[in-house]
């Protein structure tokens, strides 16, 4: 093997597959990363047997051939090299490299003894604008679950059908369903669990991207691949039963407010400063208004022996006035991600699911379960 | 085969005895208790403070329970082969000179013929919720110390009850009579003052206290009998050559507080018989205890593990019947040689499930004891960071089924008693070692 490429491009490809590498893994060789000739480009790979990552540089190839060299040890000596060309040439399981006046030598491991990166040519094959796909992932990854006591609610729910992939995430407490829209229909509908984690990988790589993503489901549904211009990201498949989320999305509510969604998250990072010595209990309390004056909704938290802090801002109530408690972080991580100016709560009793959805936006709802309090 | 651990009751309550903060009931409008503010508004008004104690209170409620205990020595704590201690004795017992925290084996040398009995703690409990309930008839401020004593504030009520003196006098007779358990009381102008003054004249005392001589009644006691001067604090005193509380009255603030600290300056006034602090509601439970002294020094794992597992059990049964849920779960462990250590963990979440508390505790003994080549002597469970809130949960967890396994428990325990229902793990323990309480 023998090449030529952009210091500044083997560093950004560097950076990006090293968010694949083992960091604690019995099988060594998922410490390093893959180089291979590929195609007339250079491929770089990284995989901790979960998910992979590929990455190709452009570059001059003068011989084709494939090494594995210590991640950590190549990013850190690339990332100081000058922006000018790098030469790499093997020899034997001898890596040289030579930018400048600077020069490396690592040992390598034969690219044979590296994982195979599954090959996922058939199975279901679906295509999604990229920044539809970007809104996807961050209005629902987030709620999934971040121990794995249930293995499947640490993954994100996918499912294809027709024109829509409809994600879906919950981790016990709360709920986000979004609905996005493919650039071409599928046939049947294809349901499978990927990876929180594998989805906000993916989801880093997906802003500079200008072009549509495909995504590959392999038949036996037990990996995924999306492929982007110049990288893939294959993940393994949770297997399991999600659980049947359309019937946890409440169908009424006897009270709701519409809010300005910026307003709503500004008032409840306030109160969560008090809620953060409470269990991060922040209270709501929403009250209709007559013909002159405007309904509100008050936010406020209290901390024993700290404090107590209270907030109000517009709303428009319709319904019984009524008061509902929640974890902070819940209602801020939600309102961190709508983009929406104006958002709704619908709630019923202090004790049943609270639903947020944007105003003028039919694809996303969030369900959170309150915190019981003694008011 | 005799009882095997001595069970430790603890509930830490708010510190009753040191001024804290009054909060004001705004609802109510002006508050009853107006004592704290007649020094400084000049209205000429003593307070009128009670300390009712309940005189041998285990051994007198299995007394009352089985008259055929009636004037016997009575020793509540279990039987007398074990290690444990005495929790209880009735006066007949202390005749002999049996105290509470006695090894048993001591108690039974002392008088072989007493009768041993284990604690039916909850039976005291009920007794206590009795006596606390006819407390509340007299005043709306009524502050428990414990299970078996509470201060009430009695001032201002003169109108309703008579004089405090009569009010005490008929709260003694209440207590007997509906409790067949007599009770001692102090009634002073504090806290403190009353506390002592309750003490003074056991069993089945009245001692008052006349406002303006509070000073004067605690200054030939000895200084132990003041509340906050334990063991150490005594030798200490001691050491400056002060015996009676009045030595320690003329002691100056700034001499106590280099020899105790920030509590010196309050033991100080304490001995002068001021003590502002507000009879105040029950305080809220900071934390729960069980711990227990084990049959004999070992490091036998399933047994120790048995032993937390029985613990946690009881932790989770009072957390629920407080309808709280605990943050932090603590290990104690004393070892042989009396070096105790305590090793604490924050939960994921709130909790009240009892195998949550025990996975905790137990990871804790694993790590404590990984090593280890001392035997364990005594092992406790606690919890603290207690809160009556919790998150709701949206989907079903096992947490949803441990929660109702364990208020299935609890429900046939009430009923038919702890060893009704038990897991293998307590019953290995109680097969080898006794019976549990």
């Amino acid at each position: 093997m023998r090449l030529t490429c952009r210091q500044e491009n083997l560093a950004k490809g560097l950076g990006i597959v090293g968010r694949a590498v083992a960091t604690r893994s019995t099988l060594p060789i998922t410490n390093n990363v893959l180089l291979a000739t590929d195609g007339g480009r250079l491929k770089l790979s990284a995989t901790n047997l979960e998910i992979a990552l590929s990455y190709w540089v452009g570059g001059n190839i003068e011989e084709d051939g494939a090494i594995t060299v210590p991640a950590r040890l190549l990013t850190d000596f690339v990332n100081t090299l000058p922006a000018d060309n790098v030469l790499m040439a093997l020899n034997g399981k001898s890596l040289k490299l030579q930018c400048l006046r600077f020069e490396a030598k690592m040992s390598g491991v034969d690219a044979e003894d590296f994982p195979p990166i599954p090959k996922i040519a058939d199975g279901l094959d679906a295509r999604i604008a990229s920044e539809a796909l970007h809104q996807a992932i961050s209005q629902v990854a987030f709620a999934a679950a971040a121990e794995d006591t249930r293995p499947v609610l640490t993954g994100v729910h996918a499912e294809f059908e027709g024109s829509n992939l409809t994600l879906a995430a919950a981790d016990g407490f709360r709920l986000a369903v979004y609905k996005a829209q493919l650039l071409s229909p599928v046939e049947g509908k294809t349901g499978v669990i990927i990876p929180a984690k594998a989805l906000s990988e993916l989801s880093r790589l997906l802003p500079e991207q200008e072009e549509s993503v495909e995504i590959t489901v392999s038949p036996s549904k037990s990996q995924v691949l999306f492929r982007l211009k110049d990288a893939e990201l294959v993940s393994q498949l949770i297997q399991g039963t999600f659980p049947n989320y359309s019937q946890l999305i409440p169908q009424s509510s006897t009270c709701r407010a519409v809010v300005n969604t910026s307003e709503f998250l500004k008032a409840t990072r306030t109160a969560s400063i008090f809620a953060r010595d409470a269990s991060g209990i922040v209270r709501l309390v929403l009250t209709s208004g007559s013909e002159a004056t405007p309904g509100k909704l008050t936010i406020s938290a209290r901390a024993e022996e700290v404090g107590e802090n209270m907030g109000e801002i517009d709303a428009m109530v319709k319904g019984e006035a009524s008061k509902i408690a929640f974890n902070a972080k819940y209602l801020t991580d939600v309102l961190s991600v709508i983009k929406e100016g104006q958002v709704a709560l619908e709630i019923t009793t202090p004790s049943s699911p609270g639903l947020l959805r944007p105003v003028g936006s039919e694809g996303y709802v969030h369900v959170v379960m309150p915190m019981f309090v003694q008011w | 085969m005799g009882k095997f651990y001595h069970e430790a009751h603890h509930v830490a309550k708010l510190a009753t005895l040191h001024p804290s903060h009054r909060h004001l009931d705004i609802d109510s409008g002006v508050g009853y208790n107006k004592n704290n503010s007649s020094m400084s508004d000049g209205v000429h008004m003593h307070r009128r403070i009670l300390h009712v104690d309940l005189d041998a209170f285990f051994a007198s409620v299995e007394q009352a329970l089985d008259p055929s205990l009636e004037g016997k020595p009575v020793v509540v704590g279990g039987k007398p082969g074990g290690r444990g201690v005495v929790s209880s004795a009735s006066y007949e017992a202390r005749v002999f000179g049996i105290r509470s925290a006695m090894p048993l084996s001591r108690a039974y040398r002392l008088c072989p013929q007493a009768v041993f009995v284990d604690g039916h703690f909850s039976y005291y409990r009920i007794a206590s919720q009795r006596f606390m309930s006819i407390l509340d008839d007299y005043s709306p401020h009524v502050e428990p110390g414990g299970i078996d004593e509470a201060y009430v504030d009695l001032t201002g009520s003169e109108a309703l009850f008579g004089p405090a003196h009569g009010v005490a006098q008929r709260i003694r007779e209440r207590v007997w009579d509906e409790l067949r358990i007599t009770a001692s009381v102090g009634l002073s102008t504090s806290k403190v003052v009353s506390k002592v003054a309750s003490d003074l004249d056991k069993p089945d005392g009245l001692v008052e206290v006349m406002p303006g001589e509070e000073a004067a009644f605690l200054a030939p006691l000895p200084v132990r009998r003041l509340p906050g001067v334990g063991p150490k604090t005594e030798q200490v005193l001691k050491g400056v050559g002060v015996a009676a509380i009045g030595d320690l009255a003329a002691l100056s603030p700034s001499y106590l507080c280099c020899l105790f600290g920030k509590t010196g300056a309050l033991l100080g006034s304490w001995a002068r018989g001021e003590d502002g602090s507000p009879v105040e509601e029950r305080g809220e439970a900071r934390s729960i205890s069980r711990c227990a002294t084990l049959s004999r020094d070992t490091l036998d794992r399933p047994f120790l593990l048995g032993m937390l597992r029985y613990l946690s059990e009881k932790v989770g049964a009072e957390l629920r019947r407080m309808e709280k849920r605990a943050r932090v779960v603590a290990l104690k462990v004393r070892y042989a040689d009396f070096e105790t250590l305590t090793r604490q963990c924050r939960l994921r979440g709130p909790t009240d499930i009892d195998q949550l508390i025990f996975g905790a505790v137990a990871e804790l003994l694993q790590r404590q004891l990984a090593g280890a080549a001392k035997l364990v002597r005594l092992v406790g469970v606690e919890v603290s960071g207690l809160q009556a809130e919790a998150q709701l949960r949206l989907l079903p967890s096992v947490e949803d089924r441990l929660e109702r396994l364990d208020r299935a428990l609890d429900g046939l325990r009430l009923r038919y008693g702890y060893d009704a229902v038990q897991t293998g793990r307590t019953l290995a323990v109680q097969r080898r070692a006794g019976v549990f309480s």
